[in-house]
């Protein structure tokens, strides 16, 4: 019987690359459609205006990759798992001010990689009640998060405090000078790689081999798949939700401490409202709003494309309110491509 | 091979296999809300027995399921594993113990790969169930392997890595058994697995149970189709109202008494159909064709006929349903309904028609679950009802759905509840009321009684008698064999798409009709 039900699966005409099929196989590999906005985008850019052929122009979107990154490997993490997060711009925002706040006046020499572990640790705290009250109240996630982004920001502002610091903790400061690679152009102008881009690097690295190497990434990628057969099969349900808004929120921690590192100055209004944008740029990677799917190379890529978009129009003379308007039709486009691969 | 326990060496504490049973079930109960869904279920499964756990819908048979399976905990009883008391089970602690489900739904990861859905429970169980470890991608991909060849799929590394969403519906149940008996199962419980396939796959299903039951795994089936129990054979474990009503060797009793036990009521397999009064032509299918599904079908029907149609899952049947009631529209040909070309693009078309689609996956494709049944019932003609200010006229909306769910018999204290408090044999007659609220001129029922219980099918079936009976034209598509021979004046076998016979079904033998179904394809499945 294998035989006779099985020849419906099979894609029909191996034998010729025919549009449909390379169509198909599109379909399954949304990173793929994202590489090729990233192309677009680059050669349109770089044909209007040359200077866009330039060393320090990839250098800055690399340099202002990282903190989204971070958040969107986080978001990655939890629309895997058939969630959604909307409050890790306010545990960074939390972390990084209340962090920055401690180490100026208690401990001043605290060294970075200690300043690193105090942030993921408390961010991954705030996670962990996230993924607590979502699984607790088996509310869906999306209330959840809005409710705990409100009450960790007023939080914030009414404890904490709303000063701007502008003099940051030395170690930071320190950190976010690095020099990864220093480019000399023909014009004498010197850009730098920061070295605090390999944080990005490293975390990608890490959240690929959790989600692809581990029993609790297939588990996160069943749960989203679907929470009640992964429940029946033995999966354990609090311990992927409360994995998934943990590690969300350790690195939205570390992304807060690189804010402050790269930007030299903590202020407790920034991140905030940048969580759709995030939520955005794992979309246009190829993950699914609904759960079950996305990877971290697409991530990457939805990132680089947003940040791309963000950083180079005013290279070409579009002005920068019309980088909304284009991000936007990119997501629609993508939804769009993306939800016809369910059809199918 | 890897059912080592039972092919190897004896299990440790095991002195003499007929003295201790693999599982005992002892005085199981369990209440939902003050309803008694178990009064004390007792009975033993010995390895490598084939049982089969039977009752209507609603009789608790799903519910033990569960418990045995660690889905839930019993409220009072024991299940006793080798002879020692297990506890409360979990999901994982009865994987560990052996016993494999394979679930009604299959309950595959649609978004995970064909070797995780297989592979990924053993590593699971090795784990204990925490999550917090590595995994063994090639012992992984060793393990599916093993099983996917089992069931006799292939195991190339271009199916492993196949979602499992992308493949019909007959491989996933395949893949669904893969996975039960991926590790060391000792029992396998398959709940309904014969709902969704045709008669061919269920061969090839009863092919693995006899080759599990070789190897000294147990197999309990859970079902409410007689016909497949006396073919299968084993022990029958019947269930009737939360209680065990018999226990029994199946062979040794008629389908008749195994039926009377289940719903106790006596059954009948005579035909429903008789007398029909055919009136004028009704409707004229003219070279339907849709690409990959079916191609150039053509038929006629009068108003007062019952047309069967029946195929393999992937004899196009399921589409041609789909065309007719502009689900998904065909490619080329034409339908014309009382002479007038009514092709439906949508089914909002079909629907103005005056064609009526209840269709196979009533959950899914039908019924609004959560809703109350009035509003399902009421949907396609919420216009009609519109009131002053095109609000809403309640009590009309009300009156038409009490009209309907005492035209159909549905068991319902209240037309507010929601439909999903229902059994399936109810839900199916919401569903069915639902359309007649248009009046249609043609019925188009996809597997009206899928998954609907003996005691509804009856009621079901008398329903569709008195629609002809009133002049309106019925096609009824199923796999279902006696159910088309029980109700259809004429009956069409499609193959790989096309309508290959066609049968007066008066006087029509159960075997003829199955051969034209399955001609073609006989020699691959033999192979087997």
């Amino acid at each position: 019987m294998t035989d006779t039900t099985f020849n419906g699966a099979t894609p029909d005409g191996n034998d010729k690359v025919s549009l449909g099929s390379a169509w198909r196989w599109l379909l399954r590999h949304p990173p793929v459609v994202t590489f090729a906005l990233i192309v677009l985008v680059c050669l349109v850019v770089g044909t209007i205006n040359t200077d866009f052929w330039q060393v320090s122009n990839l250098f800055d979107i690399l340099r202002a990759s990282v903190v989204r990154g971070l958040f969107a490997l986080g978001v990655l993490v939890v629309l895997a798992s058939g969630g959604i997060d909307v409050s890790f711009t306010a545990i960074a925002a939390f972390v990084m001010y209340t962090v920055t706040m401690l180490v100026t006046n208690l401990l001043p020499g605290l060294p970075m990689p200690v300043i690193l572990l105090v942030a993921a640790a408390g961010g991954a705290c705030f996670g962990a009640l996230n993924g607590v009250l979502v699984h607790a109240l088996r509310a869906p996630s999306l209330i959840v998060t809005i409710g705990t982004q409100y009450v960790i920001c007023s939080f914030l502002l009414t404890f904490v405090g709303t000063a701007l610091f502008m003099n940051i903790p030395g170690s930071m400061e320190a950190f976010g000078k690095v020099a990864l690679f220093t480019h000399q152009s023909a014009n004498g102008s010197i850009s730098v790689l920061p070295a605090f881009v390999l944080v990005l690097a490293v975390a990608a690295v890490v959240t690929w081999w959790i989600l692809e190497r581990t029993l609790i990434g297939r588990a996160v990628y069943a749960v989203g798949g679907n929470p009640g057969i992964a429940e029946r099969l033995g999966y354990n349900l609090r311990t992927v939700h409360i994995f998934v808004f943990a590690y969300a929120g350790l690195l939205a921690g570390i992304a807060g401490v690189m804010h402050v590192a790269s930007n030299r100055l903590a202020n407790p209004f920034d991140l905030a409202g940048t969580e759709l944008e995030i939520i955005a740029a794992v979309v246009l990677g190829g993950a699914r709003i609904t759960g079950g799917s996305g990877s971290v190379i697409g991530t990457l890529l939805g990132v680089v494309l947003i940040t791309l978009v963000s950083n180079v129009l005013i290279l070409v003379g579009i002005p920068s309110t019309w980088q909304l308007a284009i991000i936007g039709v990119f997501i629609v486009l993508a939804g769009t491509v993306f939800s016809l691969r369910a059809k199918r | 091979m890897q059912l080592k326990h039972e092919a190897g060496a004896p299990h440790p504490g095991e002195t003499s296999k007929a003295a201790i049973p693999y599982l005992e079930i002892r005085d199981i109960q369990k209440s939902f809300g003050g309803v008694r869904a178990l009064k004390g279920v007792s009975f033993s499964i010995e390895p490598g027995q084939i049982y089969h756990l039977m009752g209507e819908n609603g009789c608790g048979k799903s519910t033990l399921i569960k418990i045995i399976s660690g889905a839930q905990p019993a409220d009072a009883g024991e299940l006793l594993i080798d002879g020692k008391p297990v506890g409360h089970l979990t999901p994982v602690a009865a994987l560990a113990a052996g016993i494999e489900t394979v679930y009604q739904d299959f309950s595959l990861l649609p978004n995970l790969s064909v070797a995780e859905n297989v592979g990924l429970t053993q590593q699971l169980v090795a784990a204990s169930g925490k999550l917090a470890r590595r995994l063994d991608l090639a012992h992984m991909r060793q393990t599916a392997e093993r099983a996917l060849a089992a069931v006799n799929l292939p195991t190339t590394r271009a199916f492993l890595s196949t979602r499992t969403d992308e493949l019909p519906m007959a491989t996933r149940q395949l893949i669904a058994i893969a996975r039960a008996i991926a590790s060391d199962a000792r029992l396998v419980i398959m709940d309904e697995p014969t709902t969704a396939l045709t008669k061919h796959e269920v061969d090839n299903l009863i092919g693995i149970v006899g080759r599990l039951r070789a190897k000294g795994v147990a197999v309990l089936f859970v079902t409410h189709k007689l016909d497949e129990c006396k073919s299968i054979g084993g022990r029958a474990v019947i269930m009737r109202d939360g209680q065990k009503v018999a226990e029994c060797d199946i062979a040794d009793h008629t389908k008749a008494e195994l039926g009377f036990w289940m719903t106790g009521k006596v059954l009948d397999e005579a035909r429903y159909r008789s007398a029909p009064k055919f009136g004028d032509d009704l409707l004229a299918v003219d070279a339907l064709s849709l690409k990959d599904a079916f191609a150039n079908v053509s038929f006629s029907m009068r108003r007062g006929e019952i047309v069967g149609i029946t195929g393999l899952l992937d004899s196009g049947r399921n589409e041609l349903a789909r065309a007719i009631a502009g689900v998904v529209p065909a490619d080329t040909g034409r339908i014309r309904l009382n002479g007038k070309d009514v092709t439906p693009g949508k089914p909002a078309d079909a629907i103005d028609a005056g064609i009526g689609y209840v269709p196979e996956d009533r959950l899914s494709e039908g019924l609004f679950l959560e809703k109350p049944i009035e509003e399902n019932i009421v949907v396609p003609v919420l216009d009609r009802l519109r009131g002053a200010f095109g609000i809403l006229d309640g009590r009309r909306s009300r009156d038409l759905a009490k009209r309907s769910v005492e035209d159909l018999q549905v068991v319902t204290p209240d037309v507010a509840n929601p439909v999903q408090s229902l059994s399936g044999g109810n839900q199916q007659r919401v569903l069915i009321g639902r359309w007649l609220t248009i009046n249609p001129k043609l019925l188009v029922l996809h597997g009206p009684t899928v998954g609907v219980d003996v005691g509804s099918k009856d009621t079901i079936y008398r329903i569709i008698q008195r629609l002809a009976d009133e002049g309106m034209g019925v096609i009824i598509i199923s796999d279902d064999l006696l159910e088309l021979l029980q109700n259809c004046d004429r009956i069409m076998v499609m193959r790989k798409g096309e309508v290959v016979e066609a049968f007066q079904a008066e006087a029509l033998e159960e075997e003829v009709l199955y051969r034209a179904l399955v001609e073609e394809t006989t020699t691959v499945r033999t192979a087997l």
